[in-house]
């Protein structure tokens, strides 16, 4: 115990005692295997350091050790989408703070297992999708195919780039009750979980830092490094992209999609993003198209093409399947290969490695029989009882199928016969699968350690030395304590898995070696995520001019609660033309506003640091909880103080944190212009002749400009002054002015500003709107020149979107 | 027979289209001992800014056309002659029907050919429980499997009116079902899922019907644009049949074959990705003009 971080222990020691009995307790159930305990109940010795510290702890330290696991992935806005008959809802990832610990000597010999499974599975869909000689010899029925969702007929005869169908797997494994390892699903189609485990390892490290550092602990970072280096060898020139194909952030996995994109420097996309141009894939950025030669697809396959896939993808990029076919785009996985995910595969695998490798099967899966044939069909009929049976064809694994396969032994005696008339009449599309006991592991429920049910989730990749297994994973943990893996099915938890080593591990990081050193220019700027930026910057920006004029607004109405009051009336009359009813308390359309910005935000969460995405999520929270519950007056007032203090929250986390490049400069461009337009739009409106008392005075308060007024100008409020201070005055942060010196400034950066050494028509136009303004004088302003401006902001946004964001 | 075929399909949409990509399966196939394509052609305007010929899974000829610019009308043009021979009828080698299963088995191929590929359930179209009702209250026993199909023909053709209103084409099977009502599509993909419910291997024809009705009789139905009709695996010994149940007749010298496939959508003479705002009419004009016997 050389290295203890020992403040903790040292003080927890004084003032808590050990919380033992939390640990003490600990049994494992009769008849099922444990991950800590072996069969005699011992504590197996790559968990006995570990189980010596919790036993140590008290239950505050223990308590503050997952705090920090906690913190660190509500701070890292690691979440999960579930989907419930509530729609779908961000999560917290549900973290089991307690490790699954396996010794490196287990390990290997499994993945030893798992490379010949990547291996021969790669060999099974090149034969699916070439030659065809597993069915013509009778290997694979062909039904199995033929009857198949993921059997993508436009496929067939296409070899993939490079040769190679696989390029990153993952296997659902778990340990039965003798000890052995099984695999119960094979994933090839979009795995996914390597971030999660990524998100799980930083977590867990953060709890048991002490622990981790003494443990000699599989580093992961290697294993994504080998993969980074593999995808950008596929590569057809040093130009080409390589991108993280998502469905969208409607996904249930879209954090880690972004997550996995930022960390290896890949850019994310949808498939709208991409456009198929001579057979080659070009990304649609701000700076025209830009070819990309690699997708790592998370999208399912037959959703990538509408064209020649599933005709009701709206999600695909047409013409994909057409590049695919040109040779000009490496798919990881190769499209068509979730194929090798059917259930009903499993039962020909020992057969197939025989035939392919001329070798046993090294890790056996989950037996599995396919009702399509007699004697099969016969085998399971006859053990009924300890069968799960299910669709033949369904890619998910039995125990997380949404209740579509059954447990023989919980039927009633009748629905036992009816399964067997359906097992008869139907069961080409059935398999039965033995109904596994998985092992468990311990996991801290009410403060007690305690064995849950657990599986784990291993991932493969192929890299320049074959493939590689990540030393590590993500374990799933069981909500309740039925052993049965059926039980599996929802409100688990997810647990990192150690793999010890006795010996030092090497400690790798994905940075470069510091010789190595190169300043990378972020790369071009996808249309869509510069259109959502902008329109960040346009919803967060009319949001805070609505909360300046309401605040104002309320501050008023709160001395005086009369509505018909001239000066009130008439800003109530200009707010209605922007859809602001300003006898609500906190409008509703100003909630629709920042749930807008917030839709934005989630399109580029990939560009965002999670501290700016927490806090725009907090401003909308507040907004909708200020909804629900404020009243108009002086309540309202103070709620639009705290929103705009949030905003600015928001904002000047973006202004000191955001790198100031192409995404910045779409952003600023939004803000600004809906800047421009809104104080454009207010003095064009309460500048006019007949404008009540005090509307110069709440103009100015609008502004944030009173102080300044007072310091510049020695008179009282009068329309020339606030005319030039609010429109003109090139060093107020508020004017017209301002933005436009500011939207010039940043257009001047912009890719394509200019054209063969031509102003662009977009430049050009924002030049030319700055000059007009700045050569204006006060008395020149009126509501013929603010309707105009106003156009011609509108204008303005226009040729952007013409001119980048299509 | 021979003929000469001549098909337009023409597209006019509201807002100019941007960003077009089409697929198009409009050209007769070549079919030993049955149908041969003696020249043929597709034209399209505006002249497209990429495009490639392709042979399906299926082995229908396809043409892809992809348009970079806007455009704000789409013509395509089939011209095609065509030879279509006399098939003689033979006699009903069939297996019963509850024996069909077992042939099925025992053929281990994937080609584009193999009666695996129409067995299950396809895009448009799943299992459905009515029509499968429907299908096995008119099978009995010592029933062939060509047998059935012929029975099956026929009642489509009886119990379903021809009604180009009742359906469009994204209409489903079961929806044509419920009101008996719908064209050849929906008489196609109606059969085709009884059959396969049956345990009969069925799939789509997508094709041509000669214009010029026999002296004496009514015109066919389906004559002024593209016809559809099925496909039938009658087990080993007799392999494919093709049956009409728009009209209830065997396909013949009559029936020039376009593409084969699961169901409509694999066999679709046009299938688009475009943007435009707005919608868009369609229109379609097909002549069959025999030249001699």
């Amino acid at each position: 115990m050389a290295k203890v971080p020992a403040t903790e222990r040292k003080t927890e020691a004084k003032t808590a005692p050990p919380d033992a009995s939390a640990t003490l307790s600990y049994r494992a159930i009769p008849g099922v295997a444990d991950e800590m305990l072996d069969t005699a109940g011992n504590v197996r010795p790559v968990w006995q350091p570990m189980l010596a510290a919790l036993g140590r702890m008290s239950a505050h330290e223990r308590g503050e050790r997952f705090a920090r696991a906690d913190r660190y992935l509500r701070d890292a806005g690691v979440f999960y989408r579930a989907y419930g008959a509530q729609g779908s809802a961000e999560r917290p990832w549900p973290i089991s703070h307690v490790p699954v610990l396996i010794a490196e000597k287990e390990w290997e010999a499994l993945a030893e297992g798992l490379k010949q499974r990547a291996e021969l599975l790669e060999t099974v869909v090149a034969d699916i999708y070439g030659a065809n000689d597993l069915v013509r010899e009778g290997f694979i029925p062909p039904a199995l195919i033929a009857s198949n969702p993921e059997f993508l007929r436009p496929l067939v005869g296409v070899a993939p780039p490079g040769g190679h169908y696989l390029h990153f797997c993952s296997f659902e494994i778990g340990r039965g009750p003798d000890g052995n390892w099984w695999v119960l699903a094979d994933r090839t189609q979009a795995p996914s979980g390597a971030g999660f485990a990524l998100e799980n390892r930083v977590a867990t490290a953060r709890a048991f830092s002490d622990i981790y550092a003494e443990s000699h602990v599989h580093r992961l970072a290697s294993f994504f490094g080998a993969f980074r280096n593999a995808l950008q060898a596929c590569k057809k020139t040093a130009d080409d992209r390589i991108a993280v194909l998502t469905p969208g952030p409607a996904n249930e996995t879209y954090f880690e999609h972004a997550y996995i994109a930022r960390y290896l420097g890949f850019m994310l996309l949808e498939g709208e993003d991409l456009a198929v141009v001579n057979n080659r894939v070009m990304v649609r950025t701000v700076s025209g198209l830009k070819p990309v030669s690699v997708l790592w697809r998370r999208l399912d396959a037959a959703y990538s093409d509408p064209l020649e896939l599933n005709q009701n993808s709206h999600i695909g990029t047409p013409g994909l399947t057409q590049a695919v076919r040109a040779g000009n785009v490496t798919m990881v996985n190769a499209l068509g290969s979730g194929i090798l995910e059917t259930r009903a595969l499993l039962a020909f695998l020992p057969t197939l490695c025989r035939k392919l490798l001329g070798e046993e099967l090294k890790l056996p899966s989950i037996a599995t029989w396919w009702c399509g044939q007699p004697a099969e069909r016969e085998h399971v009929t006859r053990n009924i009882d300890r069968m799960v049976i299910g669709p033949a064809y369904s890619c998910l694994p039995f125990f997380d199928d949404h209740g579509q396969s059954v447990l023989g032994s919980t039927l009633r005696r009748n629905a036992k016969t009816s399964m067997t008339e359906w097992l008869a009449s139907d069961g080409a599309r059935l398999v039965g699968q033995e109904a596994v006991t998985l092992s468990t592991t311990p996991a801290f429920i009410d403060g007690k350690l305690t064995p849950r049910p657990m599986s784990l989730r291993v991932f493969a990749a192929r890299t320049a030395d074959g493939w590689q297994i990540m030393p590590g994973g993500f374990a799933r943990i069981g909500a309740g304590d039925n052993v049965a893996a059926i039980a599996m099915q929802s409100g688990g938890m997810a647990a990192d898995v150690w793999i010890v080593s006795n010996k030092p591990v090497e400690v790798t990081t994905l940075l470069p070696p510091e010789q190595e050193f190169a300043r990378n220019l972020p790369g071009a700027l996808p249309s869509r995520a510069a259109d959502n930026l902008f329109w960040l910057g346009r919803y967060i920006e009319r949001a805070e001019g609505a909360l300046r004029i309401l605040r104002a607004w309320h501050a008023r109405f709160a001395e005086n609660a009369d509505p018909t009051q001239p000066l009130l009336a008439y800003v109530s009359a200009y707010l209605a033309d922007v859809d602001i009813d300003s006898k609500e308390g906190v409008p509703a359309s100003l909630l629709g506003n920042i749930d807008s910005a917030v839709y934005s935000a989630s399109n580029i969460r990939d560009r965002f640091s999670p501290d700016g995405w927490l806090a725009l999520n907090d401003l909308a929270k507040t907004a909708r909880r200020f909804h629900e519950k404020v009243q108009p007056g002086d309540d309202a007032s103070h709620a639009m103080t705290i929103l705009l203090r949030k905003l600015a929250g928001f904002a000047g986390l973006v202004h000191e944190n955001m790198y100031r490049f192409t995404g910045w400069r779409f952003l600023t461009i939004g803000r600004m212009l809906e800047r421009g337009l809104h104080m454009t739009r207010l003095l064009g409106h309460m500048s006019k002749e007949d404008t009540p008392d005090g509307a110069l005075d709440m103009l100015l308060e609008i502004g944030d400009s009173v102080m300044t007024h007072r310091r510049r100008y020695n008179v009282s409020t009068a329309r020339l002054t606030v005319t030039d201070l609010l429109a003109l005055d090139p060093l107020n942060p508020r004017s017209i002015l301002f933005q436009m010196n500011e939207i010039r400034q940043e257009v001047e950066q912009l890719p394509q500003a200019f054209v063969n050494g031509q102003m662009s028509p977009f430049y050009r136009e924002a030049m030319r709107m700055q000059a007009n303004l700045a050569v204006m004088t006060p008395d020149a302003m009126n509501a013929a020149v603010y309707r105009q401006l106003e156009q011609d902001l509108e204008h303005l946004s226009d040729i952007l979107a013409q001119t980048y964001l299509s | 027979m021979l003929y000469d075929i001549a098909l337009t399909i023409g597209y006019d949409y509201d807002t100019p289209a941007s960003g077009a990509r089409h697929i198009l399966r409009v050209l007769p196939l070549s079919i030993p001992g049955r149908q041969r394509l003696i020249a043929g052609s597709v034209k399209v305007s505006p002249e497209p800014d990429e495009k490639s010929s392709l042979t399906d899974f299926f082995g229908n000829p396809t043409t892809a056309i992809m348009y970079r610019s806007q455009h704000g009308t789409l013509e395509i043009r089939m011209q095609a002659r065509v030879q279509v021979d006399q098939v003689e009828p033979v006699a009903d080698f069939s297996p019963l029907v509850g024996k069909l299963q077992a042939e099925l088995e025992a053929v281990w191929s994937m080609d584009g050919d193999s009666p695996h590929h129409l067995a299950g359930p396809s895009p448009r179209l799943a299992d459905n429980v009515e029509i499968a009702a429907y299908a096995r209250a008119m099978i009995k026993p010592g029933m062939t499997v060509r047998e059935a199909a012929y029975e099956i023909c026929k009642r489509v053709y009886t119990d379903f009116k021809y009604d180009p209103e009742a359906t469009t084409v994204d209409s489903t099977p079961q929806e044509a079902f419920k009101m008996k009502r719908g064209v050849c599509q929906d008489f196609s993909h109606v059969m085709i899922v009884a059959l396969r419910s049956l345990g009969i291997p069925a799939g789509y024809v997508s094709g041509f019907l000669r214009t010029i009705p026999p002296p004496g009789k009514e015109r066919l139905e389906g004559a002024d644009a593209m016809h559809a009709w099925v496909r039938v695996w009658c087990g080993e010994s007799l392999g494919y049949i093709e049956l009409d149940p728009t009209n209830n007749i065997v396909a013949g010298t009559d029936h020039i074959v376009v593409a084969y496939g699961r169901d409509y959508s694999d066999v679709a003479p046009v299938i688009g990705v475009l943007k435009s705002y707005g919608s868009h009419s369609t229109r379609q004009a097909v002549d069959v003009i025999p030249l001699k016997n």
